[in-house]
């Protein structure tokens, strides 16, 4: 009988014990659901403290977005107009789905997870927290961003009488796709700064190249075909197929781009909670 | 609950910092140094070969000069800093109070950092919400629980951390120098509130170099030297002691 048990052995109590043997991966999945509340909290946090002192506040957030897209409508709307045509939506879609996914999502996503643990030495000194909380609060909130800059594109869809298909009920499954590729990718650059700061410049300049070599606000048509095989080798093209698939072509990309968003997802996830379990706790002694 | 099972162990724990061998740390030298195998890190050893055990409601003091290891030990105790060698053992809910704003955000008002830091500590966010106005009570600072942190006293802080810490009690407390920095009714309000988890069964270690009050609170005190126990013993003589070779 349950009180009896109860009775005999000590109330649970949590044990630290420096020499305890982590399973690698799986205990780092529990904590994140263990911390769920915490995680919250965190990423209330970070999307409203960064505009602590401004007037706008968190509009900012959907303002963002927005502004970029617009300032590269100005410049490319004239050249890249065809692909419009070819899109059968109008440019500005085409361009704010682009800008939203690779360097919103992707691009800010990457860098805020993979800073992370450096932004949070603070906290990680003086309390017990794991630092997958961190990495995976500032993926979370890139996603919430991204949610947000969702409304505005469905606003201009709106307004240019865009049909919007049924397939963007599927739409949570890119943005979860989307999500465990930041974390994974975030949590590999972090683990790597613990050793040498200069990996988050370093990424932010890579980014920059793998980013615009994937057709945010060009067509891909403008390449020619025999170079073509360089942009579609860049998992991020299958990533923007698949959202600009249900967001309004209306259809699943083909197999293939499914097949590297799953592969690359879950396998980036795994590879990058598994390095940053062995190398975050030595941050510390390093700060 | 086993009275006998000691709440704190610290078993030959040693613990370096690594520092840089120079400032750049850059990835090309990282590279440079990774393939010639050199070491790219200097080990700092703050701590040599400490022992420790505290049973249930023991107080222990840690006294010695500055840069000797204190808050080092107090963060392996947190669970932040994974001892180099040996192993460290901590039985129940922790409280960990190091260095004055441990875990506070500046930005964010008093009213959000108690529950923030709370949340940090591993309670519910809206038990947290709750509490809020008993502890602003407490501390004092109901009438500024709406401003940023940052704009707190240093003894506001401290008086705020305090007061979050020990809001609900905890099996361990760790407290390093923020009684120190608070003014005479928020030392006398905190001590009273230690002896009482004290009472309850509360485990304290605590760093000041305030010694008439380690005095007051420890029984026993521990003297770190430059990363090494100098000596464990009675409160009186070891202060003593202490006072004599500095
Ligand atoms: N993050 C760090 N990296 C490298 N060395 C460090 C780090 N933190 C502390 N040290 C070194 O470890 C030693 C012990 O520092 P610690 O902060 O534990 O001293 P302390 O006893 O708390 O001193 P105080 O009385 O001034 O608070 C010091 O010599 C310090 O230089
Ligand atoms: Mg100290």
């Amino acid at each position: 009988m349950v009180h009896i048990r109860g009775a005999a052995s000590a109330p649970s109590q949590p044990v630290y014990d420096s020499a305890a043997r982590r399973r690698p991966v799986i205990d780092e999945v529990r904590t994140l659901w263990t911390h769920r509340s915490l995680i919250r909290l965190l990423v209330v946090r970070d999307l409203t403290v960064r505009y602590k002192r401004s007037v706008l506040g968190v509009w900012w957030t959907l303002l963002n977005p927005i502004l970029t897209a617009s300032v590269m409508w100005v410049v490319f709307s004239k050249i890249f107009d065809r692909v419009a045509r070819g899109e059968s939506v109008p440019f500005i879609v085409y361009l704010l789905s682009g800008v939203l996914l690779i360097p919103t999502f992707f691009g800010q996503g990457v860098i805020a997870a993979g800073s992370s643990l450096m932004g949070s030495g603070a906290i990680l000194s003086k309390i017990r927290v794991p630092g997958e909380v961190f990495a995976f609060t500032a993926a979370i909130a890139a996603a919430v961003n991204f949610c947000f800059g969702l409304v505005p594109l469905f606003g201009i869809m709106a307004l240019t009488r865009t049909p919007i298909p049924w397939t963007v009920l599927a739409l949570p499954v890119a943005i979860v796709a989307m999500l465990m590729l930041v974390t994974g990718v975030g949590m590999l650059i972090a683990s790597a700064a613990v050793h040498f700061y200069d990996v988050i410049d370093f990424t932010r300049v890579i980014l920059q190249l793998v980013v615009w070599m994937v057709p945010t606000f060009y067509p891909i048509e403008i390449i020619p075909d025999q170079y073509q095989i360089f942009v579609k080798l860049n998992p991020l093209y299958s990533y923007l197929q698949l959202f600009r698939g249900l967001l309004y072509r209306g259809a699943f990309p083909p197999l293939w781009n499914l097949a590297v968003v799953a592969v690359s997802s879950v396998v980036l996830l795994v590879v990058g909670v598994w390095v940053f379990s062995k190398s975050w706790r030595r941050v510390v002694v390093k700060l | 609950m086993n009275d006998r099972q000691p709440s704190i162990v610290v078993d030959g724990v040693s613990l370096a910092y690594e520092i840089p061998v120079n400032a750049t740390s850059s990835a090309k030298e990282y590279l440079i140094n990774l393939v010639k195998r050199r070491i790219i890190y200097e080990k700092f050893w703050a701590l040599h070969d400490v022992d420790l055990e505290l049973h249930r409601g023991e107080v222990l003091g840690i006294i010695g000069p500055n840069g000797a290891g204190k808050s080092t030990l107090m963060k392996v105790l947190a669970g932040v800093l994974p001892p180099t060698t040996g192993r460290v053992i901590v039985r129940g809910t922790v409280s960990p109070m190091i260095e004055v704003s441990g875990g506070m955000n500046g930005e964010l008002t008093g009213r959000e950092n108690i529950v923030l830091v709370g949340a940090l500590l591993g309670r519910s966010p809206r038990l947290m919400r709750e509490r809020v106005p008993a502890i602003a009570e407490w501390a004092g600072l109901s009438d500024f629980l709406d401003v940023p942190v940052r704009t707190y006293s240093t003894g506001m802080r401290a008086r705020l951390g305090f007061a979050i810490a020990t809001d609900r009690k905890p099996d361990v407390l760790l407290i390093d120098e923020v009684l120190s920095v608070g003014d005479e009714s928020f030392r006398g309000k905190s001590l009273q509130r230690i002896r009482d988890l004290m009472d309850g069964g509360t485990t304290v270690v605590m760093v000041s170099h305030a010694l008439a009050m380690v005095e007051r609170l420890c029984r026993t005190v521990m003297w770190l030297d430059r990363g090494r126990v100098k000596a464990v013993g009675p409160a009186e003589e070891i202060i003593a002691a202490y006072r004599e070779a500095v």
